[in-house]
């Protein structure tokens, strides 16, 4: 009996072959396993043969709308700022997505990165992707050869030891609290809509900090990004981040230093997170990708808990809504401007 | 030179002993429960358990950053922007617990870096006590690249686990003079001399054939390798992040900036990433390596055919940082087979 | 006065303040007119409107060594530009509670509306955010040193 995963890796290499094979579109990106296990390579194809090469688990971590503006681009004409846009319908690309994945396209159309027309989006409902750190945590970080997924467990071998664990229990901190498994935009569907989960409390490791004095947030907060190489994997993992020039490239002014520097570490990481305000979708690419786990998505998931109760929003739910930081009421809440909160307490 | 015999608590003893003279450094747990470079209290081991620290051992030889100088960044001060020595001076640093692939991408980083004052300053200033390694991990290649799961290059003292204790072989100078203060040593009996030579004869075979990508890369044609076709699938899985560089040991690209601050200037030396996108990027704005595709092969190239040529050796150790925590899976394993292959 | 700066209490808070061309700097300018007293630790950056403030100013202002930031802009719907500052309030609540959120004093970095004609609410201001500040003492989480 084939598993949930295996299921649906057949599924996609069908519908893809057959996406291809038609001409329907150019290219299809999606993941395919390399040589180490828990790690899987997104991977652009683009004949019906290599359709055969896409598979299917819980490791595929990184979102997929973070090549898609560059696959689009690949196939336009060269084109100079000001250059009228290319004549004639261009190539098609198709694309996996699960939930947040396709809020991220949407907001991607929101933001004129990506043409939908030009997007066919293969979605699927995400039963929430493993994070690999928590597996090698718990086999004690000792080398792992082999990792087989069951539905709801995974066999995890290295030298000299095998271990079975409950896959939920090594399921990342994001999808475990994801309220929106289905892709809200999508033209074909591999299994069917979940529909919403009930997550009881959702913003429980933002609420968990946010009681604690300043000093022991700084503490926290200080201590998590101290490992901080600055590679840039989280930027770079992220589909929210395509400035041609990044904040931390920029030298005249320059808004943070080059090298490890205590303050400098913690301003990129705070100035990254909140580039992400009212746009991030939670997709945890960001944490997924670091390779000293640090655990930044928290940052990133205090905004959305913020842009949730002031604004009542959440980033790229539907193509109508404008993103929470583009648009404003009249009457936002305001409580915070010091000239509002003297005349609260003077009343 | 003479091989010495410590056990756990003589070793423990000996750090303790050169803990007056060095800041020891080894691998040990972070707060995140990962295997890292930290600072050894007096007398504490370095984690022993197979695998490598985390990040990458260059920082102890090309610091991030490195201050080149210092300069006041008042305009009235009569020495304004003079600039003068870096006024810190830091003790010398011991790292204990080197693994062989670690301490050979020290003695390859020498090679560009042979006449920079900093670096072999840097390199004066830091002893080495290596330890070999007798499992190799899925990621370990060590013995594709040149080295030697066992191997004592750039080493000063080589320490080879026999049992619960451990065998010592000075491979320096320094080396030697460390070893004095091993009290508690016993000299190496003629048993424990032929565990240690079978020691070393077994343990690159747990690890995967050996083979010499070097001598056949630098005969083939640079441009047929440029040129091929693999390096545009590669590049569009490529995040560009710098994890790999940053992690890799054997990176040693820098670039250069003048920081001022109050008052204060100071130039630095930091890493730079042939991922990253100011990497190369002229002045007029032309930036040679503008796309994705020419960054990733760079590295790879770099790597596998610039250094060759030049220095000889492949600018890897074969530690398989990169292979172990690229965000994609590239694999330089599979990009050594595939320049192979042409 | 050798004595003084000697003292421990000769420390004064450095605030940044960004205010926007149209009311705010304005304010300012009415509080020194109208001979207002508040206190010199303000520093004023003027700026076309409370919308042109980004976080990177904010936070370049702590990394530099300012212990406090300031940042006033126009009443809601009395904007220059008709909505820089309503797009600005919501930058700046997320940009606030986010600051506290990793441990920067909530005193640390203030938000206000002045108006052209509210000098005397500048003046008052700026010494309740130089009186919060100074309660919280030097800043240092973000202060970039070497």
């Amino acid at each position: 009996m084939s598993t949930v995963n295996e299921k649906i890796t057949s599924e996609i290499r069908e519908k893809v072959r057959e996406l291809l094979a038609s001409g329907h579109v150019a290219a299809f990106l999606g993941y395919t396993s390399g040589s180490v296990p828990m790690v899987m390579q997104p991977l652009i194809i683009r004949t019906p043969e290599d359709a055969d090469r896409l598979e299917w688990n819980s490791f595929c971590v990184l979102n997929l709308a973070n090549y898609l503006p560059a696959l689009l681009k690949s196939f336009e004409p060269p084109r100079r700022p000001g250059d009228p846009p290319p004549e004639g319908p261009l190539p098609k690309v198709g694309v996996l997505a699960t939930g947040c994945w396709s809020r991220n396209m949407v907001i991607q159309v929101q933001e004129n990165q990506v043409d939908r027309d030009r997007v066919v989006v293969v979605g699927i409902s995400s039963r929430g992707m493993v994070d690999r750190k928590k597996v090698l945590a718990a086999v004690g970080h000792r080398d792992v050869t082999a990792v087989y997924e069951y539905d709801h467990s995974l066999k995890v071998s290295g030298p000299g030891y095998e271990r079975e664990i409950n896959r939920w229990d090594v399921v990342r901190d994001n999808c475990r609290t994801c309220v929106h498994p289905d892709p809200v935009i999508f033209d074909h569907m591999i299994g069917d809509l979940k529909g919403e989960r009930d997550v009881a409390d959702r913003f429980r490791q933002v609420e968990d900090i946010e009681v604690l004095a300043p000093e022991d947030r700084w503490s926290w907060f200080s201590t998590e990004i101290a490992s901080c190489i600055r590679c840039y994997a989280c930027r770079n993992a992220c589909p929210l981040c395509y400035c041609p020039t990044c904040f931390v490239d920029d030298s005249r002014p320059q808004w943070v230093g080059k090298s490890i520097d205590k303050a400098d570490t913690a301003i990129f990481h705070i100035l990254r997170a909140y580039h992400c305000a009212g746009r991030c979708t939670d997709c945890g690419s960001c944490e997924s990708a670091c390779p000293m786990g640090i655990k930044m998505r928290i940052l990133t998931r205090k905004l959305q808990k913020d842009v949730l109760e002031l604004y009542g929003a959440e980033a790229g739910m539907d193509m109508q809504s404008p993103p929470p930081l583009s648009t404003y009421k009249m009457d936002d809440p305001q409580d915070f401007i010091l000239t509002e909160s003297i005349k609260g307490e003077e009343k | 030179m003479k091989v010495l015999i410590l056990d756990k608590a003589g070793f423990q003893d000996w750090l303790r002993a050169l803990a007056g003279e060095f800041d020891i450094i080894g691998p040990a747990e972070n707060t995140k429960g990962l295997l890292d470079w930290n600072k050894l209290e007096p007398g504490e081991l370095p984690d022993f358990r197979p695998g490598l620290p985390k990040s990458s051992i260059k920082t102890f030889f090309f610091p991030q950053p490195e201050t080149l100088l210092e300069f006041s960044a008042r305009p009235g001060d009569d020495q304004a922007f003079r600039p003068h020595e870096p006024s810190e001076g830091r003790r010398a640093r011991l790292l204990a617990g080197v693994r062989p692939c670690d301490a050979r991408s020290v003695a390859l980083n020498s090679m560009p870096y042979a006449s920079d004052p900093y670096f072999l300053k840097n390199r004066e200033n830091v002893a080495m006590v290596g330890l070999a390694c007798t499992q190799g991990c899925s990621t370990c290649f060590c013995t594709w690249t040149g080295g030697s799961p066992v191997g004592s290059d750039g080493m000063d003292v080589m320490a080879y686990p026999l049992g619960d204790a451990f065998a010592l072989e000075p491979v320096t100078g320094r080396g030697k003079d460390m070893l004095l203060k091993a009290s508690s040593a016993r000299e190496a009996a003629q048993e424990d001399l032929a565990a240690l030579d079978a020691l070393k004869a077994s343990a690159p075979s747990s690890l995967p054939d050996a083979m010499d990508p070097a001598s056949v890369l630098r005969e083939k044609e640079l441009m047929s390798l440029y040129n091929a076709s693999f390096w545009q699938g590669l590049s569009e899985s490529c995040l560009n992040c710098g994890t790999c560089t940053f992690l890799c040991p054997t990176c040693y690209c820098f670039d250069i900036q003048d920081e001022t601050l109050k008052g204060k200037g100071r130039r630095i030396r930091y890493w730079d990433s042939c991922m990253f996108p100011l990497f190369t990027l002229h002045a007029s704005g032309h930036n040679p390596r503008g796309e994705k595709v020419k960054r990733v092969r760079n590295r790879f190239m770099h790597k596998l055919k610039y250094f060759p040529d030049r220095f000889g050796p492949l600018s890897c150790v074969g530690c398989g940082r990169c292979v172990r925590d690229c965000p994609v899976n590239i694999d330089i394993r599979q990009v050594m087979k595939d320049l192979l292959a042409i | 006065m050798n004595d003084i700066s000697k003292s421990k209490g000769a420390w004064e808070p450095k605030i940044i303040a960004f205010l926007c061309n149209w009311c705010s700097y304005a304010g300012a300018d009415l509080a020194g007119v109208s001979r207002y007293q508040y206190p010199p630790s303000i520093r004023i950056v003027r700026v076309p409107c409370s919308g042109r403030v980004s976080p990177n100013l904010i936070l370049d202002a702590l990394r530099s060594g300012a212990d406090g930031v300031l940042v006033s802009g126009c009443h809601p719907g009395d904007c220059h530009y008709i909505s820089g500052n309503y797009y600005a309030r919501r930058r700046f609540a997320l940009l606030k509670r986010f600051l506290e959120f990793v441990g920067v004093e909530p005193d640390r970095v203030n938000f206000t509306w002045i108006s052209a004609s509210e000098g005397e609410q500048f003046a008052q201001v700026a010494t309740e955010v130089t009186e919060r500040v100074r309660k919280l003492g030097p800043a240092t989480h973000l202060l970039k040193e070497f």
